[in-house]
């Protein structure tokens, strides 16, 4: 069983690795028959005053004239190599610009999970639990007003709210602890709503069990039968949108990050997009794929700590994914 | 160079505060107080759109928004005031021959950069020579206005450079006032661009230096006790008073305003024009200054029909009311443009008669022209209808807005107008000065020498050739080549003034409004601030306080 764990665990990373630099290429493409490069880009703004034929002769010197295919073999080269290169944009290691954003946004998107988790869990909670007097039904709505207002549209109430109005936060200093967990607020949201939906059904279904009807026969305390009982169960299906939820917080800073100030991966993916700096983008994009890759892999692994029934291979019913690849190794 | 905290948080901003006041009373008898510890002191937070794609000084001196900080982190060799009028700052004085074509600068003694190296002829050299070539190998590119003429610079002795041109320049002196000739340290300008890059690494010898900053985030700076060699012109060389400044990226120009409301910024760039009389009627400073260099306008391509008909031409001169876009796109805070280069560009003369609004004038004009109105209201000739494509600027937020509203202005005399807006990317692409397709190129464009228009006019000496005239406008030609070689102000100032009457009587421009680009809103508490040529914000001698 440990020989086919490695060789699905071999299986993946290959896949992962594919994935990278198919996205990698892909990148390079896309952005490379977008008109215009970074260097020209600039060099346009009619403040710097020069004429075509000297653009024409600064561009050649950077090389950026060679055909796309030279272009991106040696981009290539150096990404496997491990040399991210350097931005085009601001001449600076894209190595560099990347781990000096990174923490940022490390902590909006973890803090934004975080909320987005104890949101969810209260909502589902309140609406499985809470008389409908005190809007216990109510708040099965919820989600779906949390998903339809535009994450900027949240950020922006909270600033004037929360930093002009309460002083809580200075827009100017977008890394303090409140500006943070604002921001991660506004970004948490729209994500509590898909995990509030998921784990609202499950618990629904859950709830619906014998095992639950004798719980509750056995007299336990809603808060009890809820975190003893129904959660684990009814995560299973939440550790998949989260870890499907992941790409959608990346992007989703990017609107987070612009309107709270902060800057992070997602505003250095939008520099890097409007001004076509090829190196950056593909570095991001790259990340952000092994990121992906990592976290679905992570998730795939943490099924069986959360449903036995995975472990048992073959035997398993109702198992969800992924122990399909599986069955078939071990069963050799 | 000054390291204090590396990163910035304005939570330590009481411990900052409270360590400075320390340092500073442990300084007490310092030239600091010499100069009046009243007006010492505060730090200043300046709210900007963008910090622009890159830091190395020749690529991005010019920036709209890194200008900023390099007006406060360098110095010129001459100062450049809102007038244009050129006086000396580092160069203490300056002579040239009588072709315009040798230059000789003295240059003030006791310079020195931040990390202690002498600003001496040889370090004026290298700027020179980096300026005019660029290392384009390397990524670092030429100052994009800097005279092509250039031929080289020598060190004479420590105080004294020689500037050679291939041909006469008169406008060299205002040049170096310009916000690309700025004096960065020969080792920067020797290290490789990667290193340039790293705004931290770059040493200069203005009244401010970097403590610290963070890309596309923030950029602090922090007063150089040391620094005695302002420009005379603004009244103080001195050391700065602020302590420090930040400027602060706050893309969402809402936001901007917003903070500065509530207290928690000095300073918004870039607030939406129609704002400012509200904002003032709050007690709340707004500047709009003008740069020096060409108003918004078209430059009009005479190849392409039906504009390259001058009676057409003319009609459009005269058929667009540009008090109406005053007056519902802007505020009175802008001007009415009196010739195609601002009012305030020495040199330029007022030609507002020829750009008096007379829609009468331009319909008679299209009906000698054989444009003749239709059953919709719409001029036709020859089954063609009469129509005018416009390309908005992307680089002026208010050009779309101008475009709508020229548009309704043409549609009442029966000329249709097609708007097109591209993003800056495609513009780039697409919308070249007298390119095929686009009969009319929207100008923003700042200059500091009125000479400047010469290399515009025709495409001899790889002139960019604005109106796709060629070499078919004899007229032209001799203008340009007597404003080219022009050795004196008094010999050239006559010629640019038939040029201007010229360019406009034949439509080859047709102007729009005077431009601002830079739109500031500032608290009350701050004072003395000081707009240059360039209309870049310098609060070298500001201070802040309720006093």
């Amino acid at each position: 069983m440990q020989g086919a764990y490695l060789n699905y665990a071999a299986k993946r990373l290959l896949q992962a690795v594919v994935v990278v630099l198919l996205t990698y290429v892909f990148t390079f493409v896309v952005v490379s028959i977008l008109p215009g490069d970074p260097v020209t880009n600039v060099l346009r703004d009619p403040q710097n005053g020069f004429t075509e034929a000297e653009i024409a002769q600064i561009v050649a010197a950077q090389g950026l004239d060679k055909p796309i295919p030279v272009q991106l073999w040696n981009s290539l080269s150096g990404f496997l190599t491990g040399d991210l290169g350097v931005s085009l944009r601001s001449s600076r290691p894209v190595s560099d610009m990347i781990a000096e954003v990174l923490p940022s946004t490390l902590r909006l998107a973890g803090a934004a999970i975080a909320v987005a988790l104890v949101l969810a869990m209260a909502i589902a909670y309140g609406a499985r639990f809470l008389p409908h007097r005190y809007g216990g039904a109510a708040l099965r709505a919820l989600p779906s007003l949390f998903l339809s207002v535009p994450s900027f549209v949240i950020g922006l109430l909270l600033i004037h709210i929360f930093g002009f109005q309460l002083g809580l936060f200075m827009v100017i200093d977008p890394d303090s602890f409140w500006a943070t967990f604002f921001a991660a607020v506004a970004l948490g949201i729209p994500i509590s709503a898909q995990i509030a939906e998921v784990l609202m059904a499950n618990l629904d279904h859950e709830a619906s069990q014998d095992y639950a009807d004798v719980a509750r026969a056995r007299g336990l305390r809603q808060s009890r039968l809820f975190f003893r009982h129904l959660l684990k169960p009814s995560s299973l299906p939440v550790v998949t949108v989260i870890a499907l939820m992941v790409g959608e917080v990346l992007g989703n800073t990017l609107i987070t990050e612009t309107v709270f100030g902060r800057t992070g991966v997602g505003s250095l993916i939008q520099r890097s997009v409007v001004t076509q700096d090829l190196p950056v983008l593909q570095a991001i994009v790259s990340l952000a794929a092994l990121v992906f890759v990592v976290i679905n892999l992570i998730a795939d692994l943490i099924y069986p700590l959360l449903d036995p029934r995975v472990k048992l291979v073959g035997a398993a019913p109702r198992r969800v994914t992924t122990a399909d690849e599986l069955s078939g190794k071990v069963s050799a | 160079m000054t390291h204090r905290i590396p990163t910035f948080h304005m939570s330590r901003r009481r411990l900052l505060a409270g360590s400075a006041a320390l340092t500073v009373a442990s300084l007490a008898g310092t030239s600091l107080f010499a100069q009046g510890a009243a007006q010492a002191g505060g730090d200043l937070v300046f709210l900007i759109d963008s910090l622009g794609p890159t830091w190395i000084p020749n690529n991005s001196s010019i920036s709209s928004f890194q200008g900023h900080i390099w007006g406060h982190v360098t110095d010129k060799l001459v100062y450049v005031d809102g007038d244009g009028t050129a006086t000396p700052w580092l160069a203490e004085s300056w002579e040239q021959n009588e072709t315009a074509t040798e230059f000789t600068l003295k240059l003030k003694p006791g310079v020195t950069f931040s990390d202690g190296s002498p600003l001496d002829a040889a370090a004026v050299v290298a700027n020179l020579d980096i300026w005019a070539a660029g290392r384009t190998e390397d990524g670092i590119n030429p100052v994009g206005l800097f005279p092509k003429t250039y031929d080289h610079s020598e060190a004479v002795d420590p105080q004294t450079v020689k500037v050679v041109f291939k041909a006469p320049t008169l406008g060299f002196i205002p040049t170096l006032g310009y916000h690309g000739s700025i004096l960065i340290s020969p080792a920067t300008i020797a290290s490789p661009a990667t290193e340039q890059a790293d705004l931290g690494k770059t040493i200069a010898s203005g009244p401010y230096v970097v403590d610290s900053w963070k890309e596309g985030d923030f950029v602090k700076l922090v007063r150089r006790e040391d620094y005695n060699w302002g420009p005379a012109a603004v009244g103080h060389t001195g050391p700065a008073f602020l302590d420090s400044i930040t400027y602060k990226l706050v893309a969402e120009q809402s936001l901007r305003v917003a903070a500065v409301q509530a207290g928690q910024a000095d300073i918004a760039y870039n607030a939406s024009p129609q704002e400012l009389t509200s904002l003032r009627d709050e007690g709340f400073t707004t500047a709009t200054p003008r740069y020096l260099g060409f108003v918004n306008g078209w430059a009009v391509n005479t190849q392409e029909a039906p504009l390259n008909d001058v009676k057409v031409r003319q009609a459009l001169q005269v058929a667009i009311d540009r008090q109406e876009i005053i007056d519902t796109v802007y505020t009175p805070d802008w001007l009415l443009a009196t010739s195609f280069m601002q009012g305030n560009v020495p040199g330029a003369t007022d030609h507002g008669a020829l750009l008096a609004y007379d829609a009468s004038r331009a319909e008679a004009l299209l009906d000698e022209a054989g444009w003749t109105k239709g059953a919709d209201g719409l001029r036709v000739k020859d089954g063609v209808t009469l129509e005018l494509v416009l390309h908005s600027n992307p680089y002026l937020t208010t050009s779309r807005a101008i475009d709508e509203l020229i548009a309704q202005q043409l549609g009442r005399i029966g000329w249709r107008v097609v708007i097109r807006a591209y993003d800056v990317v495609t513009f780039g692409e697409r919308v070249r000065f007298a390119g095929a397709g686009v009969p009319a190129y929207e100008v923003t464009r700042s200059f500091i020498d009125a000479g400047t228009v010469a290399s515009i006019l025709t495409d001899a000496n790889k002139g960019e050739n604005w109106f796709n005239l060629g070499e078919s406008d004899p007229r032209i030609n001799d203008l340009r080549d007597k404003i080219a070689s022009a050795a004196t102000h008094d010999v050239r100032t006559p010629l640019l003034d038939e040029l201007q009457a010229y360019v406009l009587e034949q439509g080859y421009f047709i102007p729009r409004t005077q431009m601002v680009q830079r739109i500031y809103v500032q608290s009350p508490e701050v004072k003395d601030v000081v707009y240059n040529g360039v209309a870049y914000a310098s609060y070298y001698r500001a201070t802040k306080g309720s006093a």
